[in-house]
């Protein structure tokens, strides 16, 4: 019997992954001939061909979340049904469900169903665009500014679920930034795929930081990409992203503390990671060698998180200022003590 | 006895930058290292605290620089008289005054320097307070802004070498001024009582001894 089923099961094996797929993007296809096109649809029923077929959602195939289409599409003149997210995401949705968040917005509010991409493949700034639509740029800074210090930079360097998922776990994503024109004003943002594709000059874009290829960033290819002088314009920016997203959007106790962050020692993070853009407006993560205490990042002389990655040997050397200082009124203050007969001598003179 | 002669040595506007820049200093070396070490020093409720307590003091003595400068370059303009030692200074009256802190004290000799308004600091501490106030002080402050700045003026961060030479910088002036403290402290109690030198930076007026001069050697 075993012998006869795994000959079978094989095929069907195949089938599911491969041919379903095929057929899937096959049927996309069949509907992207006009929805890929803004000319026949207009821009709002326009889904991006390529971004589309490198999602999670693509395998399920058009048909599968918007099962009443028909063949007289559009000419029937009925919108096709558009499937809830509840129906595949449970635990997400029944997570969301509970959260006070929920009342406030629903998945679609914050996901394009076309663009379903993993927490690892979207930029740090991408998903603060996902909260940017209701909580505005300005609105936020203020609020958070009412306690939280260097206000601007907390927002342009974590993403808000950092601060506002309860996932413990969190890592440092380095990004490629394209510094700003101008010497004033905070005109940096994310390298493009088409300004690192021109860099690379035909090869794949990791191969700028990652010279060897072996999907593995070392402290040495870190330093390079920073010294190396074609990168003049770029730099590389960290950002605190958590590892996992949970759906309880919230203020957090202990993301009041500073310290949940600005704290080195053992419970401080070690794994960073690298994140480049791809063409389909994704970004690719690639591990960075793990250091002692974030010493990684001294890979990136513009990665400084006060209070969590200062430099041991500094601290020596300003220690052994401090205690310069006191050479004075330990060395002089004992001399002066022992010989203080002298003076009392003088003065009743 | 005669009676006390007295000198107004410290003008008004001096005194009340010294006290502002004095307690601004120290505020900014206690809640520094708490930002800095985190885990070690908690002196302050929370991170928050401190921070926002170090940009407060930052401002107190900025604006207290300010008016130091203002007072002695645009009101008293004697800024430069007072403040850099003359050809005579560096080529004797250094070594006179470190001998005399060095060695003559000790044996009870009298200070060698007279303070007068116009010439109220000694050699050494005209060096120390040339270089306390016309670098350590201004680079000190500069990076201080730019490190509470650092989105808008993120280029000039670059320009300078990034953020980590730039918390370098900050840092390691921080431990010159409180290097500095220490032994300013400690030299404002060496005058004939500990007090004789700290009184009239309180009130601006210095005694002086008939028979013995006293003199600021802080
Ligand atoms: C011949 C071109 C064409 C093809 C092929 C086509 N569509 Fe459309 N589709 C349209 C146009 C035009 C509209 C806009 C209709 C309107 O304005 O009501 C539209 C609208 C839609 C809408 C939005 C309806 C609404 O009002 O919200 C959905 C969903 C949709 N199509 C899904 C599909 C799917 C799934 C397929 C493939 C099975 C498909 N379409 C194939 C032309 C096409
Ligand atoms: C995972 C499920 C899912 C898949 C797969 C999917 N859609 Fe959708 N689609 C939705 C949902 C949900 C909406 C409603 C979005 C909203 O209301 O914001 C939607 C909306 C649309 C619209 C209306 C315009 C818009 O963007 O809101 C069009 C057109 C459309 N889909 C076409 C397609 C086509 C063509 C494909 C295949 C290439 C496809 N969809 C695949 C879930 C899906
Ligand atoms: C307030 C905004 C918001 C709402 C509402 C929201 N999400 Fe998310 N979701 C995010 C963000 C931000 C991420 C992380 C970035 C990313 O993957 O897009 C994420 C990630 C995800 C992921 C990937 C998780 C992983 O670890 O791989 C899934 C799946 C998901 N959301 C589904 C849902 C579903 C289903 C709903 C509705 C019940 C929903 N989301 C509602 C913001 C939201
Ligand atoms: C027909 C089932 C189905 C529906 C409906 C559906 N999804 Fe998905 N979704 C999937 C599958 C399957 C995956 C890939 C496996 C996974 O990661 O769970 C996926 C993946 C995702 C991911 C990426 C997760 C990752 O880690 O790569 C996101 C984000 C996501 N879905 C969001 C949504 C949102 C938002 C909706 C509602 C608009 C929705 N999905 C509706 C089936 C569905
Ligand atoms: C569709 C609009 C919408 C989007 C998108 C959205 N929010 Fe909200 N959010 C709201 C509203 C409305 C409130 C309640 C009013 C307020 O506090 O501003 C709220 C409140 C909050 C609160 C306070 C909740 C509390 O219990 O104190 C947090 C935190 C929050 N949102 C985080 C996020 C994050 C993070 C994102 C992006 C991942 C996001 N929101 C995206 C609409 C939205
Ligand atoms: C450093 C961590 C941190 C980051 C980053 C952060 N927040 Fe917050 N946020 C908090 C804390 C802590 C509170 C609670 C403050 C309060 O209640 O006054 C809060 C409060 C809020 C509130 C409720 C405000 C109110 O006054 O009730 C909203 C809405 C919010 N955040 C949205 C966002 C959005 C959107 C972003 C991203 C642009 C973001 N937060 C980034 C920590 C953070
Ligand atoms: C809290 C501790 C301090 C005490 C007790 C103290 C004491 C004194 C005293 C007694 C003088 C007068 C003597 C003189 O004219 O030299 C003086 C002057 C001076 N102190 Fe301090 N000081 C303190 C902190 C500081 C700090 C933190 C700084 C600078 C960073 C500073 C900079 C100066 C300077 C530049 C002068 C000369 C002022 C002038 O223009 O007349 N002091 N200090």
């Amino acid at each position: 019997m075993c012998i006869h089923r795994e000959p079978a099961f094989l095929p069907i094996l195949l089938f599911l992954t491969f041919v379903i797929p095929a057929v899937a993007i096959a049927g996309n296809a069949d509907c992207l001939v006009c929805h890929a096109d803004a000319d026949a649809v207009g821009e709002t029923f326009r889904i991006d061909h390529l971004t589309f077929d490198t999602t999670a959602h693509a395998a399920l195939g058009c048909r599968e979340c918007h099962t009443s289409v028909t063949t007289d599409h559009p000419g029937d003149g009925i919108a096709p049904s558009k499937a809830d997210c509840r129906g595949c995401h449970e635990a997400i949705s029944a997570e969301y469900a509970r959260s006070t968040h929920q009342a406030n917005a629903d998945c679609r509010d914050c996901h394009n169903p076309h663009v379903a991409r993993g927490p690892a493949a979207v930029s740090g700034a991408d998903m603060n665009r996902q909260c940017e639509s209701c909580h505005g740029r300005l609105d936020t800074t203020l609020r958070h500014a009412e306690w939280l210090p260097q206000t601007d930079l907390h927002m342009a360097m974590l993403p808000c679920i950092s601060c506002h998922t309860a996932s413990e776990e969190n890592v440092i994503t380095l990004y490629i930034i394209r510094r700003s024109d101008t010497l004033l004003g905070d005109g940096q943002r994310l390298a493009t795929y088409p300004e690192l594709k021109e860099l690379a000059e035909g090869k794949s874009i990791s191969s700028l930081i990652d010279r060897n290829e072996d999907d593995y960033i070392s402290l040495t290819e870190l330093r390079m990409f920073n010294s190396d002088p074609e990168n003049r314009m770029l730099r590389l920016q960290g950002m605190i992203t958590p590892e996992a997203v949970t759906h309880d959007f919230r203020t957090l106790d202990n993301r009041w503390d500073c310290s949940f962050c600005h704290a080195s020692g053992p419970g401080a993070r070690q794994t960073s990671y690298v994140s480049l853009a791809r063409e389909d407006g994704s970004y690719l993560r690639i591990a960075a060698e793990k250091g002692a205490v974030l010493d990684a990042l001294y890979g990136t002389p513009d990665f400084y998180m006060v209070g969590a990655t200062r430099s041991k040997v500094l601290d020596v050397i300003g220690m052994v200022i401090i205690a310069g200082g006191m050479v004075m009124p330990v060395g002089h203050g004992t001399l002066r003590f022992l010989t203080r007969k002298n003076r009392e001598h003088k003065e009743e003179e | 006895m005669e009676p006390a002669r007295k000198v107004y040595l410290q003008p008004t506007p001096v005194r009340i930058w010294h006290w502002l820049n004095a307690f601004g200093i120290v505020t900014l070396i206690v809640t520094g290292a708490q930002i800095r070490f985190p885990e070690y020093i908690q002196l302050f409720s929370g991170y928050k605290s401190a921070i926002l307590l170090h940009n407060t003091a930052g401002l107190v003595v900025a604006v207290s620089f300010s008016l130091w400068f203002f007072y002695y370059g645009v009101v008293a303009r004697n800024m430069l008289k007072i403040y850099v030692p003359s050809k005579d200074d560096l080529r004797f009256g250094i070594g006179r005054q470190a001998k005399f802190y060095l060695l003559t004290y000790f044996l009870g000799w009298p200070n060698p320097h007279h303070p007068t308004p116009e010439n109220k600091f000694n050699p050494m501490q005209k060096s120390a307070y040339l270089a306390i106030m016309f670098v350590l002080m201004p680079l000190i402050a500069l990076t201080g802004i730019l490190l509470t700045n650092v989105s808008p003026l993120r280029e000039l961060v670059i320009l300078i070498g990034g953020l980590k030479i730039l918390v370098a910088a900050h840092f390691l002036l921080a431990c010159c001024l409180c290097a500095f403290l220490f032994t300013h402290v400690y030299l404002a109690t060496l005058g004939r009582t500990p007090l004789a030198y700290i009184k009239p930076m309180w009130t601006g007026w210095e005694e002086e001894e008939p028979d013995r001069h006293s003199h600021p050697a802080a």
